[in-house]
Formats: structure tokens, sequence, C-alpha cells
């Protein structure tokens, strides 16, 4: 008998296999070979569904309130659909404070003001002490394409160019700086809603693909679109942006900060012909004043993500197995 | 086998306890294994205790194996 | 003269003018060898392999078997460095038994296993001491303070073991033919040189002590080949920063006082004598082996030929399993699953392209 195990849950190869298991229940002929961040559905809207559930529940820049909000309207952002409507699913351990749900609520709140996003409907339960690690939050956001064609990653091409967003790993370094103790003053989550920075690109012809990084990091969304688009990536070390405070957390802790879950971070592809623009656009953005080119789509090494590091040298970057672990060795 | 990091130690937290910064991040650790150690000192941790004071290094000794090898080269081997 | 570490590296092949092999016996080495593209930028002249010096995948499958029963223990909580929660013992890994309901924790610090037992006097808190002789010294710091406090609560699984040993063993096998060892830098911040002083005097074997970021490896790597174009092998630090020739002596006492070398099974390796660190006959109260009356454990052979790559014969791509029925997702053996395994660092960044 399989059980599974919080690697299943981490992001990476675990997670992908276990959901294109699910999927396949559902679709006997096999689920689509590239899994996207939101569903385009043939009626014109644009859907997704995310589950939340973190620990500490409130961190240096956000909470899962806040989280569970950005993150279904984030899925959405990187296929070019502006969200419109929310439905919130809450589960609650007995014993949870009130008050601490509204705070929750609060902060969801506040990012659908934000985005003009309507909450329409919901579901609360409770149930009994332990067997709910406090609150789960489930999110269901669906709004309108803005683009008549379907972004994604089968769209990619030898020399298109790549685009991050910000420094990779902010919301996993946060979230384990607090779980083990680390004092890291200027360390926050990047946790926020991507379509101010996003939708500026939505026009262009060149725009390829986009894709929210959330766990398993810049790494795995990489390795997923070079899975799942059959193309190979190069990557370039020194052109990743950085956060000095995310790499001495994650070198503390023995972890890579490719891996490390983001939440208001993402990688765009695009034509090399409209990249200067879209990394303008970007950069014009409040929240992308960091974006920068970091790679290219390459006909070399199909399915495969190859870095050049730092020292001139190079390697893969593969899928990352299971949970990441804080190591000693 | 051995992750460890440069620490700088800031203060002291007990006969054998302080705290320092690894860069930007905070972080508590044991001095048991190290006789003379004081604030200010950089010292190298693994697995939450301090297992040398490191010393200042330019590189040079480096530099100077380099250039043995390019001078072992330059003998006809 | 070139200044790429690339450039150097090849000029360095073109000195030696012929192949050699060089083992890097640390697991932290191996993923930083690959990880910060070294591995990548060696010329054809050079070739490396892996050797024993993950601790974790070099613990034995029936010491796994010992973590896990006393992990399933009602009551206890067993602690644990995250490297370990993955290793498949005969029925599952310290990962699983938590997924059952064990109390399993990941520390990052044996103190906090000791802190752990002060804070519930009711419960039983062990803690599995896993590492070489970087690592061990920390425990025998904790086991010190646990006696000096009293606490009654606390025990150690002491699953250390010493580098020197294993070395020892692999450069007298006739059949390995190892230019020179790349020696991990942090057991050289413990031990010093002179523990591996027996390698070049007794075997001829050139060593190089290095330290782990792509300069310090390259460096080491350097120093080796600089030993075979001399014909002058000795124990040489290329890692100035943080290695005294004289080691760690305050750290040595500490882990003499509470540890006595003892036979100890390494997988893949066998049995060595003196290659473990057990808890002296004094701090028996914290010898989880002895609080716990283990039974032993049974040996069980899988397909696995880890032995092979932690002693360097093959590397891991030659291993039948590896890449088909031995991957990152379903590991068959540990140096698949640890973090610093050299399978899993072959398996990580090694395929497809950059090799």
């Amino acid at each position: 008998m399989s059980l599974l195990t919080l690697g299943h849950g981490s992001g990476g190869r675990l997670s992908g296999d276990l959901a294109r298991r699910i999927a396949c229940a559902f679709a006997p002929e096999g689920p689509p070979q590239e899994m996207e961040d939101c569903a385009l559905l043939p009626e014109g809207w644009g859907v997704t569904l995310d589950g939340f559930t973190v620990t500490p529940r409130t961190f240096p820049g956000g909470n899962l309130g806040k989280l569970a909000v950005c993150g279904a309207v984030n899925d959405l952002a990187v296929r070019g659909v502006r969200p419109r409507y929310l439905c919130l699913g809450v589960i609650a351990e007995e014993g949870f404070p009130e008050d601490e749900l509204m705070e929750h609520m609060a902060s969801a709140a506040e990012v659908c003001a934000e985005l003009h996003l309507r909450l329409v409907a919901g579901d609360t339960k409770v149930v009994p002490r332990g067997t709910a690690d406090g609150l789960f939050l489930t999110t269901c956001a669906w709004g309108t394409p803005q683009r008549p064609d379907a972004l994604g990653m089968t769209r990619l091409r030898p020399g298109d160019v790549l685009l991050l967003t910000g420094a990779p790993g902010r919301h996993g370094a946060t979230i384990a700086a607090a779980r083990y103790g680390l004092d890291a003053p200027g360390l926050e989550s990047d946790c926020a809603p991507l379509g101010a920075l996003l939708e500026p690109l939505y026009d262009l012809p060149g725009l390829r693909c986009m894709r929210d990084c959330t766990r398993g990091g810049v790494g795995t969304a990489l390795g997923e679109w070079a899975e799942g688009g059959g193309v190979g990536l190069e990557i370039r070390e020194v052109d990743l942006p950085r956060s000095p405070e995310v790499e001495d957390v994650a070198q503390l802790l023995g972890l890579d900060p490719l891996y490390l879950a983001c939440e208001g971070t993402a990688v765009v592809a695009v034509a090399p012909e409209d990249a200067p623009e879209a990394l303008a656009r970007l950069r014009r953005s409040l929240r992308g004043g960091a974006s920068a080119p970091i790679g290219v789509v390459t006909d070399r090494h199909p399915r495969w993500v190859g870095l050049r590091t730092r020292a001139g040298g190079t390697r893969v970057v593969d899928l990352p197995v299971g949970e990441l672990l804080p190591r000693i060795c | 086998m051995c992750l460890a990091m440069p620490v700088r130690l800031e203060r002291w937290e007990g006969p054998s306890e302080a705290w320092g910064r690894a860069g930007s991040v905070g972080v508590s650790f044991r001095t048991d294994l190290l006789d003379d150690v004081t604030v200010g000192d950089r010292v190298l941790v693994h697995a939450g205790f301090a297992i040398e004071k490191l010393r200042e290094e330019d590189g040079a000794e480096r530099e100077a194996l380099w250039r043995e090898i390019h001078r072992l080269g330059g003998q006809g081997e | 003269m070139t200044e790429t570490l690339e450039g150097r590296l090849g000029e360095l092949g073109r000195v030696l003018g012929r192949r050699v092999t060089f083992m890097e016996v640390c697991g932290t080495h191996t993923v930083e060898l690959f990880r910060t593209g070294v591995r990548s930028m060696l010329p054809r002249e050079i070739r490396l392999i892996s050797g024993p010096g993950c601790p974790v995948c070099v613990t034995d499958q029936r010491d796994i078997d010992a973590a896990l029963f006393l992990a399933r223990l009602p009551g206890v909580i067993f602690t644990t460095y995250g490297d370990m929660l993955r290793v498949p013992g005969s029925r599952g890994s310290l990962g699983d038994a938590r997924g059952e309901g064990a109390d399993v924790r990941v520390i990052t610090s044996a103190a906090q296993a000791l802190e752990g037992a002060r804070q519930t006097p009711c419960r039983e808190v062990v803690f599995c001491a896993v590492g070489f002789e970087t690592t061990a010294p920390a425990t025998a710091a904790v086991l010190l303070e646990a006696r000096r406090q009293g606490i009654k609560n606390f025990s150690v699984l002491s699953l250390h073991k010493r580098v020197p040993p294993a070395l020892e063993l692999l450069a007298s096998a006739p059949d390995l033919a190892v230019d020179g060892f790349l020696l991990p830098g942090h057991v050289g911040v413990i031990l010093g040189e002179e523990p591996f002083r027996f390698l070049p005097e007794k075997f001829g074997v050139p060593c190089a002590l290095a330290g782990f970021e792509a300069e310090e490896m390259a460096a080491g790597i350097a120093e080796l080949g600089r030993q075979v174009i001399l014909r002058a092998p000795a124990v040489r630090s290329v890692y100035p920063r943080a290695v005294r020739p004289e080691g760690n002596p305050r750290a040595r006492s500490l882990m003499e006082e509470v540890f006595s070398p003892a036979r100890a099974p390494w997988r893949g390796l066998g049995e060595m004598a003196s290659s473990g660190l057990a808890l002296r006959e004094d701090f028996s109260p914290f010898d989880a082996r002895r609080r716990f009356d283990l039974p032993p454990f049974p040996f069980v052979s899988t397909p696995c030929a880890c032995g092979a790559v932690l002693s360097g014969r093959i590397d891991p791509p030659e291993c039948p399993l590896f890449g088909t029925s031995c991957t990152p997702v379903s590991p068959v053996g540990p140096c698949m699953v640890s973090g610093e395994g050299s399978c899993a660092a072959h398996h990580r960044f090694g395929r497809g392209w950059a090799e």
C-alpha cells in the first residue's frame, strides 16, 4: 500500500506524478502531457483551483489569507486571464481562534479589493482538533482571457528569451527561516498578485508563455517547461536576480534557492524580437524592478535545463524530488 | 559531509552559546569546541557548532599554486 | 598564464600529460563539484570518482532499522538531521515512519535534541547521531552537557564514523587505482593533517585537504596534480582559512572523552575495525543501544551496487539499476536517497547534457 508523503506535496517530480495519476482517474485516455497553471475553457473562461496551508500562518510579507488569493489569481495571470470571481473554502480546526481566521479573511479581502475580484461563493467547515493543521484554505478563481490565443509551454521555440521577474526563493526562504529559528531581517515573502506586473505584456505578439513559480521554485517551473514543451533551456547563473538574504538562509540550511518556493515571481518566455520591450515593461512595473533576462530556449539537449555556473562550468537543473530538507552534510 | 558557514560572532548568550550573523542572517550557535573566541571573530559553524576560527585569506597561496603548475608545464613535462 | 578556472584546469591536464584518477572522498565535495560546474570543466586527463564520504550513504541498513525501531517506540521523540529522513531501512525510512505516526523531528543541531529533552521531561528523546569527525565533536559536547546537568530522558544512537579507516581500506585495495585523494576540508578542520599521513607515507598516494567553493576545490585538484607531477605525495591543505595543520585539539579531546573507536558496519564496504565511534562506558545511560535494549537486526541484501559506487569501483551510471529502477523518486540504495549521495548527485546534475 502506497502512502502519500510530504514529498508528494512539495512541488517537483513527485507532486507532478501524483497530479498526473489523479488526472488519469478522470481521463482514462490520459491527461495532457503538459499541465499549465490554469485551464482555458471553450466557453471563454479561465479557471484555476488552489489549496493552501502554511506554517507559520503569518510571515514577513503576508499570511495564509493573502497567499490563498494571490496563488489562485497568479495562476490565471500567467495565462493571460484577468481574474473576476473567487470561491473560497475554509477548513478550520476545532479551537482555532476566530480573530485569527478573520485576520486571514481581511488580508484575502484586501487582495480582492485591489484586483476588483468578487467573492461569490464559499464554504466553511470546522473539523475536530488534530485533524487539520490549524487552517486550510482553498480558492477557485476564474476570469476572462485577455488574448485570443492560449499561452502555453508548447509554444516555446529555440531562440525564445526567458525573463525572471525577481529573485528566486523568497517565500520558501522566509518560511524556512521562520521554521528553523533563523533571524533574517530584510527577508520577506514575495507573496503578491502578479496581474499588474504581467498584464502590460499581454498584447505582445511574441509572448509565448508565463509560469507562476510556486512550490518547487524557479527550478521546477523551468524543468516543467523543458519536459512539457519538449525543448532545452539554457540559464546563466550570473544573470539570475539575487537576494542576499535568501542565499544566506539557503546556505545555512543546505537548500538551493532555485527550488525554494516563490509566491509572486514569474518566468516569462518571449520571442527574441519582443524581449527588450517585454523586459522594459516589466521593469517599469512597481514589483518588476528586478526583472532580468536569465536565459534562452535552445534546440540543444531537449527536455533538459542547463545552467552555466558562476564559476564558468555547466550543470543540469533537474526537477527536485521530495521534500526540501535542511542538511548538515 | 560538511556544510558549514562563516558566521561573525556578535554577542554572547551563555557560557558557550553565542549569536552571530552569516551574511544577513542571525543564527545562534555553540562554542564548546573552541577555546579562545571573542566578539568580532569569524567562525565556521557546522550543525549548530563553531568548529574553527576562520583566518583571513587573500587567495595568494592559490595563485602561487597555479603559477607553479604553469611553471611545471614550461619545463617540458 | 590563463585566468579562467577552465583554462587553468585545462593547463593542469596538459602538464599532467596522462590520465589520472582522483577520488573525492566527501559527499559535500561530490555535490559541490557538480553544482558549481567544476566537474564539467575538468580536462579529459583528470577523472574524478566519488568515495565513501557520505555519512548518510554509508549508514548500514541494520543501523537504519535500529533507528526505525527507536522511532516507532511509543512516546519516543526521535530527533534527526534532515539528511537521514529518506534513507531506506529494510522496511521504510524515518520519513515513512513519520507518515505512519512516529514522532520524528528534523533538527539542525544536536543541542536542539537536548533542549527538546529538557522541555519534555516526561518523554524519552533520542538523537540519531550521524556524521564523521566534523560532526561527532558536537554530539560529544551535548553528551557532556547532558551528563553535567543530570538529564534523565536523553539518549544518543551513535552512528558516527571515522574517515581514516575507510581511506586505509580503499588505499590498500589491490584493484583500486587512485592517483590522489581529495580530502574533506571540514574533517581536516577537526583532525588536522596527521591522521591522513599514512596515505602518502605508507601507500604513496597524494592527498589534498580542500574547501568547498569552486576555487577551493579546483585548488585541491591542482595540488593533487602538482604532487603527481613532482612524484612527491604528501598531505597538504589548500584550505588555509579553515584548516590548521594540527586541527582542532579541543574538539578532538571532547570526542575522545565521550567516544571510543569501535568496529562498525559501513554500507557497501563491510565492517571495519575502529571505524565507528561508540559511547564510552561512562556514558552508557545515554547510549540508546543499551538504554532500549535493541534487538539484533538482520541484514537484508538488495541488488543495490552502492558498495561498488562508494569504493569508487564503478561510476553511478554503470550500476544497472541507475536511472531505471533506482531513481531519486524510487531509490533502492542510500547513494540515491541522500542529498549528497554519489548516485543522487549524478542523477540530479550529470544526466542529459552536462556530461
